[in-house]
Order: C-alpha cells, then sequence, then structure tokens
C-alpha cells in the first residue's frame, strides 16, 4: 500500500509530490491554518509563549508542500514559490495561481490530474500465502469471495512464450485476465495460473474497414484509447470498461447497445492455443466449432490469444428516460426502442423493493455538443458519493425509497451528452465499497425471452422478498440471438436480467444465496429462459444442463481437444467433472 | 478522501470556539445594557441659531467614534513603535474593540434616530478595511515578523525606526485630513534612503523592507482608488465646527473666529473640526464659557478621555457609555463620556480638574 493511500492527510501536507486541485487547496489551507491557531492558543494559554515554535516548522513544511502541489496542477515547479519574494506583485500571483487558477485538464509532468486514477481499477497479481517460500499464490476476484490457491502464477509478454509454456508442462492450466468475474472462473486449485494481461498489444488496425486485431490481455479501456483518435468505438462491449478481451470472449459478455447482443456477435475471428501447444484460427467459416466452443465458453477448450473486432462511428449521445410501471414495459420497449435506429443504449432499471416500477434510460443519438469535457470517461481516485448512495440504499431505512423518490429523480434533473465511447467507459472502481470483509457487492444475470418479461419479473420479485434479499439494482437489457455458441445464453431474443447485491460473506449468509440462487433458476428455467455463467457457481448439474442444452457437445469437444483436461477452472471443476477434484 | 473536509471543518469551528471564547476577555466594557444616555438628553433643538448650512445630525456624535478609532489606534501603534517593533502589537484586540464601540455606540441612538445608511456604509467599509489590515498583519507578524524579531521585540534595525516614524507622521497627519491624502509614495524611496543595505540583524532588515514596501505599495494603490470613490460618493467635508456661546470671551482662543454677536450677548463662534476641535473648546470652557450649540445641536454630545484604570466617575453632568483598556500601557483606560452640549463646559472642567487628559471631543 503507498504511502497515499495509508495516510493521506500525511502525504498532502509533508510531500510535495502530485498536484492537488483548487478546491483541495482551499480545505487544506483552511485546515492548516485552523490548526495551527488552535495550537498556537492552546501552547501560548497553557504552556508559554516559547512553546509555539515548534508549530513553525510544521507549519511552513505544510503550507510549501500543499502550495508546490498546487503549483505543480498549473504545470509550474516548486520553485515559483520564491516568487512571493517581489513585493506585492508576487504575492498577488501567486495568490491567483494557488487559489484561482485552473489546473491543467491533462496529466503533465508532476502527474495525473488530481483525484483522477492513473488507471483503471486492476486486482492484484496474486496475493503471497504467508510463512510460504513456494510459487503458491491466493488467485482471488474482484468480490474477495472465491481465493484459490494456484500452484504458480505466469505472466506471458508474447504469444511464443505463452505457447512454449503449454508446451512444454503439464497438469492444470486456469486463465485469468482482469479477474472481474464473480465465480472462480479464472483459477482452479493447484493449477498453473495464467495472468494474461501482458499480452496486450494492437496487432492490426483499419481505420477504413473498422476493424481491430488485439491480443485478448489487452483491456477495453486500451482499446478505447488507441481508436478514440480515430472517432472510432467499440461496436459490443460492457459498461465497465476494466476487462480485458479475453475474459469478456471467454464469458460472451454483452453492454446496453441497441440493435446489438453477445459480444460473440461483433468477433470476426480469434487465435486460440490449444492444450497441444497449437495456435488454430477461428472464424465463423473457418474452424467454426472452435469458434463457437471458446467464445462465451470459459477456456474449456483452450485459450484465446487474440481477436479480430468490428467497430463502429463513436458518435455523442444524449440521455432520454421514461418512468413507468413494469407491465408496460415490453410493449413500449418494442413499440419505441427495439427498432428505433435513432438509441444507441437502452437499459431500464427496476425499482426495489417492489419492481413494478422502472426507469427507461435510452441514449439516443445527437449531433449535439457533448456535456461532458473529455471524450473518455475520466477516472476517480476516489466515488465517495457513489460509495455514499451504495450505503444509503442498502443499509438504511427507506433506502430504496429514497432512491427511487428522491434520489434518483434529482440525478435525472439535467439531460446529459456523452459520447459512446465515453458511456462505455465506466469504472469498476465506482462500485467499490470500503470494505469487502463482512459485505460484498455481487452480481447475477437472468436471461428471460423476451414475451416472458413479466411473468418472470414476478416471480424474481416474490423470491426477492421471501428471501430478503438486499437487491440494489436489477437492470434490464436486450439482446439478439446467438444462435451458434455452445454455450449460447440467448438462444433467441431475450431481455437480460442484470442483478446487483448484497450479501455477508459469512458461510450461513453464503448459503443463503445459494439457496434463492437455485431457486431463481428454476423459475427462469421454468420461461425457457438461461441464467449467467460468470457468477457463482450455486447451479445443480441438473440446472447446469437445461439453461445450456448445448453443453453436452462442448464437453464432447473438450474431450477431443483437450483430452488430459488441462484447461481448468471452478465453473469446469463443477460440471465438467465433478469427480475430478 | 472524505477525512480532510471532516477534519477540517472539526478544526475550523475549534478555531471559532478558541476565539469566542478569547472574546470574553474584557476589550471594551459596556456601562450598561442598550441605551444608558436619558432620554431627554437626546430631545431635538428645534429653532438652531446656527446658520442651516453649518448644521449637521446629532447622532453623529456617536457614529464618528468607529471612524476616531481608526485615528486612536493608529497613534496607539506609532506610541508603541517608539520602543517596540510592532511585531507584537496587539492588532487583533483593536479589531475587537472597533467592532465592539461601534455596537455600543450604534446601541445608544438605534432607538431614537432613523437608520443613517450612508454613514454605516463608510463605517462598514473602513471597518472592513482595517479589519483585513490588521489580519494580514497579525498573521504575516506571527508566521514570519515573529520569527526575525530582535529579542526583546527592541527597536534596533533601520527598518523598525523607518516604520516607528512613518507610524507617527501617519498618525499626526490623519488627524487633520483623510488618511488617503496621505502620500505613502514618497515614503517608498525614503524606505531605502534611509536605511542601510547592510547591517546586524541583516535578515530582519530584508524582512522588515519587504513588509513595509508590501504596506506601503498597498496603501497606496488602495488609497487612490478610495479617493476616487470618496469623491464620488461624499460631499467634501467642513473643516470648521460652528458653535454657539452665552458670550463670547475676551480673547478668543487660537484658530477660532468670532462670527456675529446676538443682542443678548450670545455668539457664534466658528472653531475648528476635528482634532483642533478639542482644545479650542476646552480653552473655551476654562474661560467660564456655556456652550449653547454645537454644529446647531444642543443634545448629547460623545467625548474621550483617557484616564487611569481606577477612575470612575460619577457626575450628573455626564454619564459613562464604555470603557476600553489601553491595551499597550497598562494601567491606563479609555472612557467615552456622554455630556450634553450644554454641560460640556463642566465636564471639561471637572474632567482637567481630575489631571484626566481629554482624547477626543467628537463635534458631529
Amino acid at each position: 500500500m503507498r504511502l497515499k493511500d495509508k495516510l493521506p492527510l500525511s502525504y498532502l501536507l509533508f510531500t510535495s509530490r502530485g498536484r492537488i486541485n483548487r478546491l483541495t487547496y482551499w480545505t487544506v489551507s483552511a485546515f492548516i491554518w485552523s490548526t495551527f491557531y488552535v495550537l498556537h492558543t492552546l501552547l501560548n494559554d497553557f504552556i508559554g509563549e516559547g512553546a509555539t515554535y515548534i508549530l513553525y516548522p510544521l507549519l511552513l513544511v505544510s503550507l510549501v508542500a500543499t502550495a508546490t502541489k498546487r503549483l505543480h496542477d498549473i504545470n509550474r515547479s516548486g520553485y515559483w514559490l520564491l516568487i512571493v519574494l517581489i513585493p506585492v506583485l508576487g504575492a498577488l500571483w501567486l495568490i491567483y495561481w494557488l487559489g484561482f487558477k485552473k489546473g491543467d485538464n491533462r496529466a503533465n509532468r508532476f502527474g495525473t490530474i488530481p483525484n483522477e486514477a492513473a488507471d483503471y481499477l486492476k486486482n492484484d497479481d496474486g496475493s503471497l500465502i504467508p510463512h510460504l517460500k513456494t510459487q503458491e499464490r491466493i488467485i482471488n476476484d474482484v468480490t474477495h469471495l472465491n481465493p484459490v490457491v494456484v500452484a504458480d502464477v505466469f505472466r506471458p509478454t508474447s504469444t511464443e512464450e505463452l505457447q512454449e509454456k503449454v508446451r512444454t508442462t503439464t497438469g492444470p492450466v486456469s486463465v485469468g485476465g482482469g479477474r472481474f468475474s464473480m465465480g472462480g472462473q479464472t483459477a482452479s486449485p493447484h493449477s498453473l495460473h495464467i495472468d494474461m494481461r501482458g499480452l496486450n498489444q494492437v496487432i492490426h488496425f483499419s481505420k477504413a474497414e473498422r476493424i481491430i486485431k488485439v491480443q485478448t490481455g489487452i483491456r477495453w479501456c486500451d482499446i478505447q484509447r488507441f481508436i478514440d483518435p480515430h472517432d472510432l468505438s467499440i461496436k459490443i462491449m460492457q459498461t465497465y470498461a476494466n476487462f480485458t478481451v479475453g475474459g469478456a470472449l471467454s464469458v460472451n459478455c454483452h453492454g446496453r447497445y441497441m440493435g446489438h447482443g453477445p459480444l460473440i456477435l461483433s468477433v470476426r475471428s480469434v487465435e486460440v492455443l490449444l492444450a497441444d501447444g497449437s495456435l488454430v484460427y477461428a472464424s465463423r467459416t473457418e474452424n467454426p466449432d472452435l469458434f463457437f466452443g471458446t467464445i462465451g465458453c470459459y477456456n474449456g477448450l483452450g485459450i484465446i490469444v487474440t481477436a479480430e473486432l468490428d467497430l463502429e462511428e463513436n458518435l455523442a449521445v444524449r440521455r432520454v428516460y421514461k418512468k413507468l410501471p413494469y407491465t408496460d414495459y415490453s410493449s413500449f420497449f418494442i413499440d419505441t426502442i427495439r427498432d428505433n435506429p435513432e438509441a444507441v443504449f437502452h437499459n431500464g432499471d427496476m425499482y426495489p423493493p417492489a419492481f413494478t416500477n422502472m426507469r427507461a434510460v435510452t441514449w439516443v443519438k445527437t449531433t449535439e455538443k457533448p456535456t461532458v469535457k473529455t471524450r473518455l470517461m475520466p477516472l476517480r481516485e476516489s466515488y465517495p458519493l457513489e460509495r455514499y448512495f451504495m450505503w444509503a440504499f442498502t443499509e438504511t431505512m427507506l433506502g430504496k425509497w429514497r432512491r427511487e423518490h428522491v434520489v434518483d429523480p434529482l440525478l435525472y434533473l439535467t439531460t446529459p451528452i456523452h459520447w459512446r465511447n465515453y458511456e462505455a467507459g465506466y469504472d469498476v472502481a465506482e462500485l467499490e465499497p470500503r470494505s469487502r470483509t463482512k459485505r460484498t457487492y455481487v452480481l447475477q444475470e437472468y436471461f428471460v425471452p423476451v414475451r416472458h418479461f413479466e411473468v418472470f419479473a414476478r416471480k424474481m420479485s416474490e423470491i426477492f422478498n421471501r428471501y430478503n434479499v438486499n437487491v440494489i439494482n436489477v437492470s434490464v437489457r436486450h439482446a439478439l440471438p446467438d444462435q451458434g455458441s455452445y454455450l449460447a445464453w440467448a438462444r433467441e431474443e431475450v431481455f437480460a436480467f442484470v442483478v446487483y447485491y448484497k450479501q455477508r460473506t459469512n458461510d450461513v449468509a453464503k448459503n443463503a444465496v445459494a439457496i434463492w440462487t437455485r431457486e431463481l433458476i428454476d423459475a427462469v428455467l421454468s420461461v425457457e429462459g438461461a441464467y449467467y455463467l460468470p457468477y457463482q457457481a450455486h447451479a445443480t448439474a441438473g440446472q447446469f444442463h437445461q439453461a445450456y442444452p448445448n453443453a453436452r457437445k462442448l464437453f464432447a469437444l473438450k474431450k477431443k481437444l483437450d483430452p488430459d483436461f488441462r484447461f481448468h477452472n471452478i465453473l469446469w471443476d463443477t460440471y465438467y467433472q465433478p469427480d475430478n477434484n | 478522501m472524505l477525512r480532510l473536509p471532516i477534519l477540517t471543518v472539526v478544526m475550523v469551528l475549534l478555531a471559532v470556539v478558541l476565539y469566542l471564547r478569547k472574546g470574553r476577555q474584557t476589550l471594551t466594557i459596556p456601562a450598561g445594557k442598550g441605551c444608558v444616555v436619558p432620554n431627554d438628553w437626546f430631545a431635538a433643538n428645534p429653532h438652531p441659531m446656527t446658520p442651516a448650512d453649518h448644521v449637521r445630525p446629532a447622532d453623529q456624535t456617536f457614529l464618528t467614534y468607529p471612524e476616531w478609532f481608526l485615528v486612536h489606534s493608529p497613534a496607539e501603534i506609532a506610541d508603541y513603535a517608539k520602543n517596540h517593533t510592532t511585531t507584537t502589537f496587539p492588532y487583533m484586540s483593536h479589531v475587537r474593540q472597533l467592532w465592539q464601540s461601534y455596537g455600543i455606540v450604534y446601541d445608544q441612538i438605534k432607538a431614537t434616530f432613523p437608520f443613517n445608511t450612508g454613514y454605516h456604509v463608510m463605517i462598514w467599509v473602513i471597518g472592513v478595511s482595517t479589519t483585513v489590515e490588521y489580519a494580514m498583519k497579525a498573521l504575516y507578524e506571527t508566521v514570519v515578523g515573529r520569527l526575525t524579531n530582535p529579542a526583546h521585540g527592541c527597536v534596533v534595525t533601520d527598518e523598525d525606526k523607518f516604520n516607528a516614524q512613518f507610524t507617527q507622521d501617519y498618525v499626526d497627519f490623519i488627524r487633520e485630513l483623510p488618511w488617503y491624502e496621505f502620500d505613502f509614495t514618497s515614503r517608498i524611496s525614503r524606505l531605502f534612503s534611509e536605511t542601510s543595505l547592510w547591517g546586524p540583524h541583516f535578515i530582519r532588515k530584508c524582512e522588515r523592507k519587504y513588509m513595509l514596501l508590501t504596506e506601503l505599495v498597498v496603501k497606496a494603490g488602495y488609497g487612490y482608488l478610495i479617493k476616487l470613490g470618496t469623491k464620488a460618493a461624499y460631499d467634501e467635508a467642513l473643516l470648521t465646527t460652528a458653535v454657539v456661546v452665552d458670550k463670547a470671551p475676551a480673547t478668543l482662543p487660537s484658530k477660532t473666529k468670532l462670527l456675529k454677536t446676538y443682542p443678548d450677548e450670545s455668539a457664534l463662534l466658528l472653531l475648528p473640526r476635528y482634532e483642533a476641535f478639542n482644545p479650542a473648546a476646552s480653552a473655551l470652557a476654562q474661560h467660564g464659557v456655556t456652550f449653547r450649540e454645537i454644529a446647531g445641536n444642543n443634545s448629547a454630545l460623545l467625548l474621550t478621555v483617557l484616564s487611569p484604570e481606577n477612575w470612575h466617575p460619577d457626575r450628573p453632568d455626564f454619564r459613562v457609555v464604555f470603557t476600553q483598556p489601553v491595551l499597550t500601557k497598562p494601567g491606563l483606560k479609555r472612557v467615552a463620556l456622554v455630556t450634553t452640549v450644554g454641560r460640556l463646559n463642566k465636564t471639561i472642567r471637572y474632567v482637567q480638574e481630575q489631571h484626566v487628559t481629554i482624547e477626543h471631543v467628537y463635534d458631529y
């Protein structure tokens, strides 16, 4: 942990590194001076005038340190403080610089924009096991609910290196990227864990053809930075840009895009590293079995090493919304959104705990000027307001009522206009609680054929209320069918119910989640839908196969391509060869 | 990081609490709650004998006090600067005395007179300016000045001597004329010609040059602006005060003119206004003259005296309004007295018998 995180105030007051904005400077100045006054008065009154001199070094250092940080913000070195030696003019100039001049709106030689994180939130490189001097590491995901001890962690920096490693080793292999799946899909006990984040190069890009070929350890945010200057945008991705492409491909993710659906629909081809170390090209026409058996198939057949993805124009989009009862939602959606060429993003938020009211939010194409200054989502060091709201919604009396009737109406007063890339560039950090030790936020997702929307919504609401599930939000998205992938979750046109909830981390709570999850899976199966696999593997084998009828075909393919069962993770350990453990 | 805003709020509140706690220290002591002036002392003069262009509003005797405090205060600084560097001067206590006494004098008149907006605005402007100036000085002297201040705060550098001289000249000037007429600009060159570049206490010398230069430049600039503003907003002030006495003495005090004698021997005199009014009026009182009108008024009149701490007068001719300790001269206090124009001669004579100095008579 950096000093900055451990002792943020000391870092602010006594080091001259980094940048601070005007608000921080004013606040910290008020803090320094009021503290000085208080201590000075107390020392003077209770000990004596001489004692006050001990305050001066602290005062001076903190004034110089904070002023230097502020000067850094306007791209000037701390030596400019000496300008104060010029009477009057120097002091006025300095007051203007420190207190009023706006900071650089981009990173400069002294650091990134204040309160802006240098990068998207990342998971660690695998934590050491205390007191053990082996290569073993604990691989965990973003929820911290799934710690898995792996034998070793390998971080390839080139495809050849990775190929060599797979070829020259035997034994189980697990593959991870950003590790934002929530059920141990990136690790398996005592496996060799391959951390793909080093394979993050753009291999080929064509602006004219709107296509990009990347190594799959690259994150979506990295691609956004690469293509944004060319006014291009990723055709399909999820809302949060922290994930790696490989991870997103393996779970066949989706976003809020209208007229699209699962990620596979925007993939032209992939290169897959098989268990024998061979690298195989696969597309819809060439090796289609492999193409449809790797995308959305959780690393069962091999490791996706490269991918060729479609791009689209990066448009400005304006937010519009409508609040309505859930019974009106499907017809509203089908009549006004589904075939509307102007709609770019869409989702419907169902308000807990009743789940009877919804807010349908659509981002439509616009030629108006965006209301945000940056083309890409600016990253922030902390999200205190978001964190407070999450806490208030989940932990306080009437928190959910306040959200529906007070907070959201205020948040929706404005009409923001964003870039398409901006709106797909959220940082998972905004969802991070202070600590995940006692309670944690978890996702689940259910796919419901469009015609069964209301039936499922009723069943879901009943189950959540019966089990007192602390649901923060249910976001409904739409997806067109994916008729190829072996583990396709949208075999027909579906609504995706993205459930975000809070749970305790003790065993009793984990068990309770497992019970209501299975009940919810039964509910979705009863309407011919499916549940999503990147989350906790609570489903029974029967439920799994009912939701994914082509899984057995995939298993057969796995037997052929991975005869020694090298590619492991919790999903395969649970449903493919449960007796193997 | 939420810790900083929370801590800042806590520390600011704590500082305010400490500041207000210190405020209980008695810097201005009112003689009573609210108005202490007998009601009939405020009775207006229905038919002034004084010509209309010499008549001034009766409440101004009180309202001029805050203005004059801003002369008394630099005078105290100038006095202090002769023997001590001004680094240790209690600026913030003077700020408190200013606002506290303003509150008390306003308490005396607020029930009787309508709100004099123009005058109050002027007091706020000069009061806030002075507060800012004193606060900046207090801050600077606490943070920087204190570190270069010679042991025991003695005046040892040319620069501190220059400061003492400048402060004294400034006070002498503003006793007669508005402060913004003072020639700060010429002092800037004198600051460098009258002090040595090198010498003992070199750091102190540099630091004082920096501080004095800043003060002179800022005051020159601010004075220029205020001068423009004052010319636009207020009429040129009269520099004389018309006084009606029961009988003109055979020899008039200096700077006093006899304008008119009435059949009943009473006379209209023209006395100098402001600082010189007190000696002229005192001289008339010594001649046994009784005042009938001052600037057209025969009602309540404020004066301040500087007396020993243990002086507690109780006479029917005047009332004590408030007292303020003179902080840099332990044992001495300022006493604000209210009398009427008709009782002024007796009050002056009594005070002088007691060997108490009249600081100022507030001649409306």
